[in-house]
């Protein structure tokens, strides 16, 4: 496998956050994470990233441990909800900023930054400042500044969470053909049903710290905990009220 | 009508910031002005002449102030800045943050005679050195204090994400939050340069009378009740933070709106 995750446990004070974390994920596959606002997604991604260190446990990234490795060196890129693009730099540099720290050559870096401008959709709007973009287009660099980087593993705290309906089905479409197309190994993390089970080539349900993940969509559908059921049986209802 | 009456009020204000400047420049190029004289009998340079070249040491005021003051700023600035973000991070910050409200409990005088024994003590006492020390303990509180409202969960956000970007605490610190912060370290070298340039009861206790900074001669000639003199002083000291306040409206308010 290529991610590892055994045992992870944190807590905050008296708060267990994170309870006995144990899952696997095999490379250039997505796992979707589905969970309640507060059920310990972020910590678990935070962990993962390096960015909190846990109590307890491994993290083994292409059979390494990375437990104790620095956010800086796990080649783990974390994307937040929230763009976070660097409000003094134009959308060239926002994506080339992990190349220029890798200090790439700069015909290499203006080649592969102008492919991935392309990639994103983004062709005419290099040198466009953060506030001058859309939602979409902000989150649009947001990963392609990540994912320009070539990212191990690449870990997605809702990214659409903030976008409208049509700007969100657009990203997440993008979002597939950049992981297809740069052959991305991904947890992604959010709190829609819908856009967990188009998402992920597998699917995690997480509570009170629990992470429980489903080799199979119909197991998660199935399952009365994950809430598929009840989101069913309100569409049905409404099926039948109107008719 | 009631437009005109707005403008004369309007006028009027304008005028009455602009009549100490206006009046205090008058007073530095007059002599022989006494009551009832409406105007003054000489109106020159000759005081300016004097008050430069002569053994009264404006000139070497000037100069140390000009030290004293973008030494203080340039230390708060850089420091507070640091400091502040060691304080955002801090899990007693709210307790960190209250003590930086220390300084200004005392009055400045007082706060100079609790210090005045450990700066003798190190040999700071009577001289610049001892001085900038002296308002350092001033300005840096206010430049801890100005800078924490810098910090936040998005520029926590930020420094992560450069981290798993591959980046090194150099690296967010150079290449995104010191950019970010260019505005405000420019505005709090400003203020803190003003805080030392116009601070007169540390100075005044530490300094002895052997560190004359321009605010020092200005009070020592009101005390002399040479006016003619005082008002040249309040030009020269007057001067440098129109200066600083004109790039500060041009360059940096323009870019942090």
């Amino acid at each position: 496998m290529f991610l590892e995750v055994n045992q992870i446990v944190k807590s905050f004070r008296r708060e267990h956050v994170v309870r006995d974390l144990t899952f696997s994920l095999e490379a250039k596959r997505t796992l979707s994470i589905l969970g309640k606002s507060g059920c310990g997604k972020t910590t678990m991604l935070k962990v993962i990233g390096g960015l909190v260190k846990p109590d307890s446990g491994t993290i083994l990234l292409n059979g390494n441990d990375v437990t104790q490795t620095k956010p800086e060196q796990r080649n783990i890129v974390y994307l937040y909800q929230e763009d976070l693009l660097f409000p003094h730099m134009d959308v060239f540099e926002n994506i080339a900023f992990g190349l220029r720290i890798k200090k790439i050559q700069k015909a290499q870096l203006d080649e592969r930054v102008n492919q991935m401008i392309h990639s994103l959709e983004l062709e005419g709007q290099e040198h466009k400042m953060p506030e001058q973009l859309s939602g979409g287009q902000r989150q649009r660099v947001s990963f392609g500044r990540a994912i320009i980087t070539n990212p191990s593993l690449l870990l997605l705290d809702e990214p659409f969470g903030s976008l409208d309906a049509g700007t969100r089905q657009r990203m997440q479409l993008l979002f597939k053909k950049l992981t297809a197309e740069y052959n991305i190994t991904s947890l992604f993390v959010t709190h829609d049903l819908k856009e967990a089970v188009l998402m992920g080539d597998a699917v995690g349900f997480m509570s009170n710290g629990h992470l429980k993940v489903y080799s199979e969509a119909q197991d998660f559908v199935n399952d009365p905990g994950t809430g598929v059921q009840d989101e069913i049986k309100f569409w049905n209802d409404l099926k039948v009220t109107k008719s | 009508m009631q437009a005109s009456w707005k403008f004369t009020i309007l006028y009027l204000l304008v005028g009455l910031v602009f009549f100490p400047f206006a009046y205090m420049i008058l007073l530095s190029l007059s002599s022989e002005w006494r009551f009832p004289a409406l105007l003054p009998s000489y109106l020159g340079l000759m005081h300016w002449k004097t008050l430069l070249g002569s053994e009264k040491g404006l000139l070497n005021s000037l100069f140390s102030s000009s030290v004293i003051s973008v030494s203080v700023a340039l230390v708060a600035t850089s420091t507070g800045f640091i400091l502040s973000r060691v304080v955002y991070y801090h899990p007693r910050k709210r307790w960190l943050n209250l003590l930086a409200y220390f300084p200004y409990i005392l009055a400045p005088v007082v706060f100079a005679a609790c210090l005045s024994f450990f700066f003798l003590k190190m040999g700071l006492f009577g001289n610049i050195q001892g001085v900038i020390v002296a308002q350092f303990l001033i300005a840096f509180p206010y430049a801890l204090l100005f800078f924490s409202s810098f910090w936040n969960e998005r520029l926590r956000s930020l420094e992560d994400l450069v981290a798993t970007l591959g980046g090194s605490r150099y690296h967010a610190f150079r290449k995104v939050i010191l950019p970010m912060a260019k505005g405000m370290l420019l505005v709090c070298f400003f203020q803190t340069f003003l805080i030392s340039w116009f601070e007169y009861g540390l100075t005044s206790v530490i300094g002895i009378g052997k560190v004359q900074t321009l605010t020092i001669k200005v009070f020592m000639f009101i005390k002399e009740a040479n006016y003619y003199y005082g008002a040249i002083s309040c030009c020269l000291l007057i001067f440098p933070p129109i200066v600083l306040l004109y790039f500060n409206k041009k360059y940096i308010f323009k870019k942090m709106a």
